[in-house]
């Protein structure tokens, strides 16, 4: 593909982000116009921002080759995504969390743990965890797009690294919330059109649905390997077909599904979403929208992943590998890429590239915004002494913004290997720490400071604990071996015992000790708007 | 195996599934645009019906 015509789009690309960035620079008056958009935001644009932060690059290109290895049972996955990721976050998470936001004045998740504990501390701690890993997280999803872009294009990673970040960071810290929810909308549109014609040419050059995933059924372990496929070890009982119980495989896809699924739920930079629609009925409309949204990226992408193994074996085209002779291995997240580049036509590569640049880009500046938001005003603003006006709240937070980009430039430029895996990590981290006293705090009113510092921490730690000493992608890269050498144990996500120790540890710690009288109070004022009627 | 559109009872199951939940979805949206909005309106009309109905008793 021709260079300029790519730098040419790109700017024009670029221009209409930025320009968003100057309108919404323009509407920002107030803290909450550059924290939540003002809370004035409709049904659809609170869908596709909410859909678009979701859907990473590393989702839809990273997913479809996992789904490539392991076949179509990754769609339990695009299930829970749709079942648990919209309609249980928006019904039973997010209407509650925005009513409590409302009452608490508060525009971040720790701001809203912080408030409802009546504890700074808490606030800070909670604004620190996320602060520090959303770096990594971020690199994780810079470092796949600008991968990407360097092998299509041959542009130099870290020039794709900096114009991805430049552009992000410039319309993110001018024009806030406004800015990043309407830039979420252009990219969720973007994101809509390249994975439809995907999706359509893919079922279209195997013959439809029924025909596509007969192909697929048909292929055996030969055919596979022929390719190079590792979908012949990984995929033993074919594509279409669940994983035996407790095999390999079906503790990989396991660990994925529920890691990601569920972990969805405690999302600060998702959670944050609720907090910009102008009325609970906004949110209740975005449901309807989230969820075709949502179907149309995950369902597409974990769809056709399986189904590139029988456009390759037609075509005589090898699974895509990666690493130098003696090393070589297979590479998943090129099989997308490869397809769409063998098989497609030159007009919808460029679609394509841009799809997958707005998911990463969204998501990017979603992180960015939250981060930022977590050390400028969770941490810095908390730890000052004088009230900080709401002008300075802005400044305060715009320069941690800076810096939380200069730290994930920094990471993205120089990767270690565990900021590749970041993407589950970081799902995993969030849930075990932030979904027990999130949850309980929007429903249990006996919960307490202490039952949320304790199950928080413990949570988060249990959490560390387990990918540095036990878990199969982790732990071999920094302490060698596994402590638990049985698949079964190593493999699972730390979300099936962290997430339930979190609960308990947060139920036990409320129960002991009973709230003081602020704290009570505060509980009190909540569960009044909670019980008041949809505003 | 028996394969229902190609795909074995656990996948189909996940497939299905995805599709069912994307239903609820906009039935859910649908219910909150539409009905209940009715409903809304039924409750308030009624409201006015007794406040009438209360006004010509007295």
């Amino acid at each position: 593909m021709d260079i300029w015509f790519f730098i040419i789009t790109m700017a024009l690309f670029a221009a209409v982000f930025l320009f968003l960035g100057y309108l919404g620079y323009r509407k920002t008056k107030t803290a909450e116009d550059y924290f939540i958009a003002g809370g004035k935001m409709g049904p659809l644009i609170v869908a596709f921002s909410y859909g678009a932060t979701f859907i990473s690059a590393v989702a839809l290109i990273g997913f479809s080759g996992i789904a490539s290895i392991y076949g179509h049972s990754i769609l339990w996955l695009a299930f829970l995504n749709i079942f648990v990721g919209i309609f249980i976050a928006f019904v039973v998470y997010g209407l509650r969390t925005r009513k409590m936001g409302l009452s608490l004045k508060a525009m971040t998740l720790p701001e809203l743990l912080g408030r409802r504990f009546n504890s700074v501390k808490l606030q800070q701690t909670s604004g620190l965890i996320i602060g520090i890993f959303m770096v990594a997280y971020t690199s994780a999803v810079f470092l796949a797009i600008a991968s990407l872009f360097q092998v299509t294009f041959g542009i130099p990673y870290w020039l794709c690294v900096v114009i991805f970040t430049l552009i992000v960071g410039i319309y993110l810290i001018i024009g806030g919330s406004y800015a990043v929810m309407w830039t979420h909308a252009v990219q969720a549109i973007v994101m809509l059109v390249g994975m439809i014609i995907l999706t359509v040419g893919v079922y279209a050059m195997l013959g439809g649905i029924g025909p596509a995933h007969e192909a697929a059924a048909a292929l055996t372990p030969e055919m596979l390997n022929s390719i190079g496929s590792p979908a012949a070890t990984q995929a033993p009982n074919g594509l279409t077909s669940m994983p035996t119980f407790l095999s390999k495989p079906f503790m990989m896809v396991l660990t994925l599904i529920f890691g990601v699924g569920i972990g969805v739920l405690a999302q600060p930079q998702l959670i944050t979403r609720y907090l910009t629609a102008k009325n609970n009925k906004a949110l209740r409309l975005a449901v309807p929208y989230g969820g075709i949204f949502i179907l149309l990226m995950t369902f597409t992408a974990f769809s056709i992943g399986p189904l590139c193994n029988v456009l390759m074996y037609r075509n005589n085209i090898m699974y895509p590998t990666m690493g130098s002779a003696g090393a070589i291995v297979a590479n998943p997240d090129a099989v997308v890429p490869t397809i769409i580049n063998d098989l497609f036509p030159a007009w919808f590569i460029l679609i394509f590239l841009f799809a997958i640049l707005a998911a990463a880009m969204s998501t990017a500046a979603a992180l960015f915004q939250t981060a930022g938001a977590a050390i400028g005003r969770d941490v810095i603003e908390k730890s000052m002494k004088k009230q900080v006006t709401p002008e300075k709240s802005i400044f305060i937070t715009r320069i941690a913004t800076i810096a939380i980009m200069i730290a994930t430039l920094i990471i993205t430029l120089n990767p270690l290997d565990v900021v590749a895996y970041m993407t589950a990590f970081f799902f995993g981290l969030m849930a075990c720490t932030f979904l027990a006293p999130y949850t309980l705090m929007l429903y249990w009113k006996k919960t307490n400071r202490l039952g949320a510092w304790i199950g928080m921490l413990g949570g988060f730690l249990f959490t560390i604990a387990w990918y540095i000493l036990i878990y199969f992608k982790t732990a071999p890269k920094i302490i060698g071996t596994p402590l638990v050498g049985n698949y079964i144990i190593n493999m699972l996500d730390p979300i099936f015992i962290g997430l339930p120790l979190s609960f308990l540890l947060t139920i036990l710690f409320s129960s002991i000790l009973k709230q003081d009288k602020e704290e009570k109070a505060i509980m009190q004022k909540t569960f009044e708007s909670l019980s008041e009627s949809d505003t | 195996m028996n394969l229902i559109l190609g795909m074995d009872l656990g996948v189909f199951l996940a497939w299905i599934g995805t599709l069912l939940a994307t239903v609820l979805c906009i039935l859910y949206g649908l219910y909150y645009q539409f009905i209940k909005k009715s409903d809304e309106k039924r409750r308030i009309s009624s409201s006015k019906e007794q406040d009438k109905k209360q006004e010509e008793d007295l």
